[in-house]
């Protein structure tokens, strides 16, 4: 009955439909901001109407094992590619995660953005629909076409929008990404031409393809090349640096869903599709991702230490936080691997937070500098009120929602490699430095420079508000996304739901 | 001839009496309506391939499906090419009869050379659609540049119809044979006389797809030449071309040679033109070298013909038409009295002319190959190709040389777009009604084999048996 209804090809399709309202709109973008909104808030009501109902979809036992809903139809029978979609409880977590950051960008970019607003509100509309497709894509060739569909608003926000070197930041962007999923996308292609070769059946499907025995070269290779294009979304150490020119040099909406969910496109690929497909391969490769982790999280954090502008900052902050997801994922373990999907989670939120302070920040002072700013607790008390609580949230202050997924990951961790749960510990200790630098430079100090600040207005507290209510929610009483994943989580790593 | 073989024939009479018939009604009445007259013959010719299923052998050419598929896509590029024409020419003061009636000979020409079944009429097609490219590229009289581009092609070309020649004389010397049929049956071994008359008709061949390396003629040709000819130039002739090569390939299955040259030019033609293109600050010349480029990737998809590479190379060579015509169409409606041909030029156009900003867009993430745009699908269709003949080298190559591409494509959606431009720059003249079809006919070809090629694929599964 659920499936007769398309919600998954709904859920995808419905912003790109929201585009079309934005044609008439466009000349009006008093009309065209609240119209978005509310394709973005019918989108995000959706997401959590599946969620608040996940457990009576749960029993209705579709077709696929851990599988929510699922979506199958012929799409390109000539290549062997379907139009499939599915949800479970992973896929869910980052699909309420998508539609609400989407809100959040909207919201906060609602007066910084003036120019060329019409366009601006299609491409955020587009580029929901290609992030929902790739969260919800089983085809991998579906996959694909979703994970290069996302890139082009994002190209285009970054580009048209942005500040400082917003068309270097851009270009490198796209072009590093792109590296990293043209090799990809050969191997997938390589992966369907052997399965096709084994059991006569082109498909591109995961299920099928998962049942795919590989030589170790071969299986080894193909991993190496799905790895390339998720660890360059993630981004690990070495291959991070188009992330701090890009975060910095997006407007705020870009930042905040770079920072929410491009980067969780990488960490979410590597979960669906690198290690389940090649397990073998990705078990030989795991003490290089746990180094490139560790350096990244040691790296980013010594970076960011030395950083004056506050947005860099914050970007090297998500390089470290994301090396913790990467840890999770490497150990492949259902606590650690738990804790990374939650981290996932956790990092949309705060990060996107931060990175959404920062902006409302530089569009009353003009500047970003850290050492333009100080004494800020007296002068505008709600942000720094609120500033507070996010930054204390990134170090991971047991309560706060960081915690718990920072906890997951080391406490999983430490079972099957000690060694590097420890080093990852010292990675939390130096995020701790930096953050407490950062605050203690902008919002406590004196005043260095008279700045004309107003502080928070309706709009704003609202959305923070927000914001840090499901900070302290999912780090009070995470339980409820536990039980949302545990199922998918057991699954993957191939114990009994 | 019977009156059966006459029907499958009428979509070339159309074109060929067409021609004739445009430049009668030019002389009698000179500034009619001669486009209108092309355009409606054309269409003609059109709808006659499409709903009229008839098939025919006759000496020479053989209309089976294949022929009628390309008889097909080369009209809908001619029209496109045409509808963009009637507005430039306008512009630009080319005016007469010559034009639109050189244009239906053109058409002829590579619609005889896609039903060619002896390398004769082969020859014989493809040297008219060129001989008729002679006459548009040099069409604008006062047009330093065009003098020179065609100069230059005209030069080139008739070298390389010595080459075909000389390789066509060499394979009727050793089996005593024309036709294509015969031509397939291959002896055991392969007369030392018979490869070298085969390897000069490819090389010849090679010329017209401008592979690396007889392609040095493409970027001057399609800097000089006015842009809807260009437009014409870089996608039908180049569809014809493809088509030709699909038919004498099959002369040379299973001679490793042939295997080894194609894999040579592929490889340097995807590497030379997009590292080229890298440099160019004109955007015709951008063009021209990513059309070389893209030529490059055809040449794998022959590569990887046993591994079902002809689909592929038909579906690119379509997609890449579609992008070719929305691309040099979007330059044509954006040249007005003088030729918009620096990138520079186009900084903030992205804005001032919405509807050709965002063709070129569209045109430019097809070429690069970037979903959902049509490009990706035939990048898919040729790379899928590649890895099932086992080619993995060119196929990384090709993948590494594709991101080369995509930097200098961005280069143009990064001055439509975030550069602002110098200075105040007058409003842009609104596009007329021909002009807008002419581009959004290619466009909305993209987009939809882009999202669901499914149609088309099948089709050429069925075309090629």
């Amino acid at each position: 009955m659920m499936a007769d209804l398309h919600l998954l090809t709904v859920l995808v399709f419905f912003p790109l439909a929201g585009c079309l309202l934005m044609l008439p709109a466009w000349k009006h973008p008093a009309a065209a901001r609240p119209l978005a909104l509310g394709v973005m808030t019918g989108e995000l009501l959706l997401a959590l109407w599946l969620y608040a109902s996940w457990q009576g979809l749960a029993a209705l036992k579709p077709a696929l094992p851990g599988y929510l809903l699922v979506e199958d139809a012929p799409w390109i029978a000539a290549f062997g590619i379907r139009y499939t979609l599915g949800l479970d409880g992973i896929s869910l977590l980052m699909v309420v995660l998508t539609a609400f950051s989407f809100c959040v960008a909207l919201v906060v970019s609602w007066r910084s953005i003036g120019e060329k607003v019409g366009l601006f509100l299609t491409l955020l509309l587009a580029m929901e629909t290609g992030i929902m497709g790739v969260f919800l894509a089983l085809d991998l060739a579906l996959f694909y076409l979703f994970w290069e569909v996302m890139l082009i608003p994002m190209f285009f926000l970054i580009g048209i929008w942005g500040h400082g070197r917003r068309i270097y930041s851009t270009v490198k962007f796209f072009l590093f990404t792109m590296f990293g999923s043209l090799l990809m996308l050969l191997a997938i292609i390589a992966l369907h031409l052997l399965h096709a070769r084994q059991s006569g059946v082109a498909t591109f499907g995961l299920f099928e393809l998962i049942a795919t025995p590989l030589p170790a070269g071969t299986q080894f290779w193909l991993f190496a090349a799905f790895f390339l294009a998720f660890a360059i979304k993630f981004p690990l150490f070495p291959l991070h640096t188009w992330l701090p020119d890009a975060h910095t040099d997006a407007p705020t909406a870009g930042s905040v869903i770079l920072a929410g969910l491009l980067l969780k496109t990488g960490s979410y690929g590597l979960i669906r599709f690198g290690y389940p497909l090649f397990p073998q391969a990705a078990q030989t490769l795991t003490p290089l991702i746990y180094t490139l982790a560790i350096a990244g999280i040691i790296y980013a954090s010594l970076v960011a230490f030395a950083q004056e502008d506050m947005k860099r900052l914050i970007a090297y902050s998500s390089i470290g936080h994301m090396g913790y997801v990467a840890i999770g994922i490497a150990a492949w373990e259902p606590v650690a691997l738990s804790g990374s999907i939650i981290q996932m989670a956790n990092h949309g939120v705060t990060t996107g937070a931060l990175f959404a302070m920062v902006g409302m920040l530089d569009e009353r002072a003009h500047t970003r500098e850290i050492g333009a700013f100080g004494g800020l607790w007296g002068k505008i008390p709600l942000w720094s009120f609120f500033f507070l609580i996010f930054s204390m949230a990134s170090v991971g202050l047991p309560g706060l929602n960081n915690f718990v997924g920072e906890f997951l990951v080391l406490a999983g961790t430490f079972t099957k490699a000690p060694l590097v749960a420890g080093l990852a510990f010292i990675g939390i200790v130096l995020t701790l430095v930096y953050m407490v630098r950062l605050v203690q430079e902008v919002v406590f100090q004196v005043e260095r420079r008279p700045l004309p600040l107003a502080d928070l207005d309706c709009r704003e507290i609202c959305v923070l508000a927000v914001l840090a209510l499901l900070v302290v929610w999912m780090g009070v009483h995470p339980a409820p996304l536990l039980n949302l994943i545990h199922g998918p989580v057991q699954l993957l790593t191939g114990g009994v739901p | 001839m019977t009156k059966a073989d006459l029907m499958a024939l009428m979509p070339l009479i159309i074109l060929a009496v067409g021609s004739v018939l445009v430049l009668l009604t030019g002389a009698v009445r000179p500034g009619g309506y001669l486009y209108e007259l092309a355009g409606a013959l054309i269409v003609a010719s059109l709808l006659w391939s499409l709903c009229l299923p008839a098939g025919a052998v006759m000496p020479g050419l053989a209309i089976t499906p294949f022929a009628r598929f390309f008889a097909v896509f080369l009209d809908s590029a001619g029209l496109v090419a045409l509808l963009l024409a009637s507005g430039y020419n306008k512009r630009r003061a080319i005016v007469g009869e010559e034009y639109p009636a050189t244009l239906l000979f053109a058409l002829a020409g590579m619609g005889a050379a896609c039903a060619a079944s002896d390398l004769l009429m082969l020859f014989l097609g493809l040297e008219a659609f060129t001989f008729a490219f002679y006459l548009l590229v040099a069409i604008e009289r006062d047009s330093v540049r065009g003098g020179e581009a065609g100069l230059k092609y005209l030069l080139n070309g008739t070298l390389s119809a010595a080459v075909l020649a000389m390789g066509i004389a060499l394979v009727y010397c050793s089996r005593g044979t024309l036709r294509l049929p015969e031509l397939a049956q291959q002896p055991a071994t392969l007369e030392p006389l018979f490869l070298a008359g085969f390897c000069l008709i490819f090389l010849g061949l090679a010329f017209k797809l401008s592979l690396v390396p007889a392609h040095l003629w493409t970027p001057d040709v399609y800097q000089g030449a006015p842009a809807p000819v260009t437009a014409l130039l870089s996608t039908a002739s180049k569809g014809a071309s493809a088509a030709a090569v699909l038919l004498i390939l099959p002369l040379m299955a299973g001679w490793r040679g042939g295997h080894d040259i194609l894999w040579c030019l592929s490889l340097a033609t995807m590497v030379c033109g997009n590292l080229a293109a890298l440099v160019q600050t004109s955007i015709k010349r951008l063009l021209a070298w990513s059309s070389v480029a893209q030529m490059g990737y055809v040449a794998l998809a022959f590569v990887a013909l046993p591994a079902g590479g002809g689909r592929a190379a038909i579906f690119y060579v379509v997609a890449y038409a579609a992008a070719g015509l929305a691309s040099f169409g979007a330059v044509s409606v954006l040249s007005d009295g003088s030729d918009r041909d620096v990138i520079d030029q186009y900084r903030g156009l992205g804005y001032r002319n919405p509807l050709a900003g965002a063709v070129l867009t569209v045109a430019l993430f097809s070429l690069a190959g970037i979903p959902p745009a049509a490009g990706f699908m035939a990048k898919f269709a040729v790379f899928s190709a590649a890895l099932r003949a086992g080619e993995i080298t060119l196929a990384v190559v090709g993948v590494l040389t594709a991101l080369v591409a995509v930097f200098f494509y961005l280069r143009v959606v990064v001055a439509l777009y975030m550069s602002p431009a110098d200075g105040v720059e007058a409003a842009a003249r609104r596009l007329t009604v021909s002009e807008a079809t002419a581009l959004a006919i290619p466009t909305l070809a993209t987009v939809v084999m882009g999202v669901y090629p499914a149609p088309l694929l099948d089709l050429l599964a069925l075309i090629l048996g």
